[in-house]
């Protein structure tokens, strides 16, 4: 194997390299949970990650039960997403985090 | 009376000049306005096709300027001709004056010292940071980035060095730091690469890389060192150097401190000591 393959294949399977990010959740549509994120579709991606945890966090705090917006309580399972809809593992601990779970009755 | 019909005949002669010479003028300045614009568009456009054939910057810009004046003296003519002018005269004054103004461009603009800069480039000067707003006959305004406006005089500029960011499309983040001596240096390279490599800002070419700089007293300085365009650079460095602080405590690697070596003068042996400075 020469060094330029090899050098592609441990680019292509060492690390997965997103190419931005999106702040996935769910919400509240009458009896039914559906899955949303921001950006949408066809709006670009956040190139930051640190920023789109901010963000989810935020989003998570205005959506709390206690919150006084219009998005309290019928906001859940916040979490940040790559450009293929993958979980995005947080920065500061490299594990999965969900904000705002979802309680299943 | 006398005045008055006085004032009046220069009246009717002004009137009669504008309506004898008006529209001429009139047609005249609308051709020099448009063959300015033409020419601008023209000195753009040339540059960019010039460029591909791979002359020194000083040639291409000797070529594209006189290309401009010819560009200008022919709308010159033109609209001299709507004027009334013969065209023999046009021809020769302005012959005249292309060869004057051509040799000027060929002989004298090199040795003209121009500016490292244009306008809406980020410089550095000394310590001032900022963008460039705008270049007068004397000095340029540059805007900082906490919304100062700064007037350079141009002989501060010329006699001092100065970054230009934007004459290429990329930079390298370089963030060093020490970690003390007992901890997983495998360890932190793996999570320093890590965190480089998930980054989409960062470029793929030249790849990002993670080494040990130095041996330090303090501890043991590693790098990290990553390319990306110049719009990105802040706010990635200050993501990295977040997430770096995060992971190395989440990992349990810690950050080096400086060591000092304490002896008390005049008290027993017992008391020499070194550490961290922290107390215990």
């Amino acid at each position: 194997m020469d060094l330029k393959e090899a050098m592609k294949t441990i680019g292509a399977g060492w690390i997965q390299r997103p190419k931005g990010f999106r702040v996935r959740f769910e919400r509240r549509q009458g009896d039914e949970w559906v899955t949303d994120s921001f950006p949408s579709e066809g709006e670009p991606l956040f190139t930051s990650d640190v920023m789109a945890w901010e963000l989810a966090r935020r989003f998570a705090e205005a959506a709390r039960k206690e919150a006084t917006g219009e998005a309290n309580g019928e906001i859940s399972s916040i979490t940040v997403v790559d450009d293929k809809g993958r979980a995005v593992t947080f920065y500061g601990t490299d594990g999965l985090l969900m904000l705002n779970p979802r309680v299943q009755a | 009376m006398n005045a008055m019909e006085t004032e009046l005949q220069k009246l009717k002669e002004v009137s009669e000049m504008v309506t004898l010479y008006g529209p001429g003028i009139v047609r005249a300045l609308i051709i020099l306005v448009v063959g300015l614009v033409l020419a601008k568009l023209f000195l753009k456009y040339s540059k960019l096709i010039l460029r591909r054939l791979n002359l020194k910057e000083a040639t291409l810009s000797v070529v594209v300027n006189v290309l401009f004046i010819l560009i200008i003296t022919l709308f010159v003519a033109m609209a001299a001709q709507f004027l009334g002018l013969k065209a023999m005269v046009i021809g020769r004054i302005l012959v005249a004056i292309s060869l004057v103004l051509i040799g000027i461009v060929v002989i004298f603009r090199p040795l003209i010292p121009t500016l490292p800069f244009k306008v809406g480039h980020t410089v550095k000067t000394g310590d001032l940071l900022g963008k460039v707003e705008g270049t007068t006959l004397m000095n340029t305004r540059i805007r900082t980035f906490d919304g100062k406006t700064v007037f350079v005089p141009h002989s501060k500029v010329l006699n001092d060095y100065l970054i230009n960011y934007h004459l290429i499309p990329n930079r390298q983040i370089r963030i060093d730091f020490p970690i003390g001596y007992p901890e997983d240096l495998l360890r932190a390279k793996a999570v320093l690469s890590e965190i480089l490599a998930k980054d989409p800002r960062i470029l793929k070419a030249p790849p990002a890389r993670v080494f040990v700089i130095n041996l330090n007293l303090d501890g043991v300085q590693l790098a990290a060192w990553s390319w990306v365009k110049n719009d990105d650079y802040w706010r990635t460095r200050c993501d990295l150097l977040e997430k770096i602080k995060l992971r190395f405590d989440h990992e349990g690697i810690g950050f080096a401190m400086p060591r000092r070596l304490v002896h008390m003068q005049g008290a027993s042996e017992d008391c020499t000591g070194s550490g961290t400075g922290l107390a215990e």
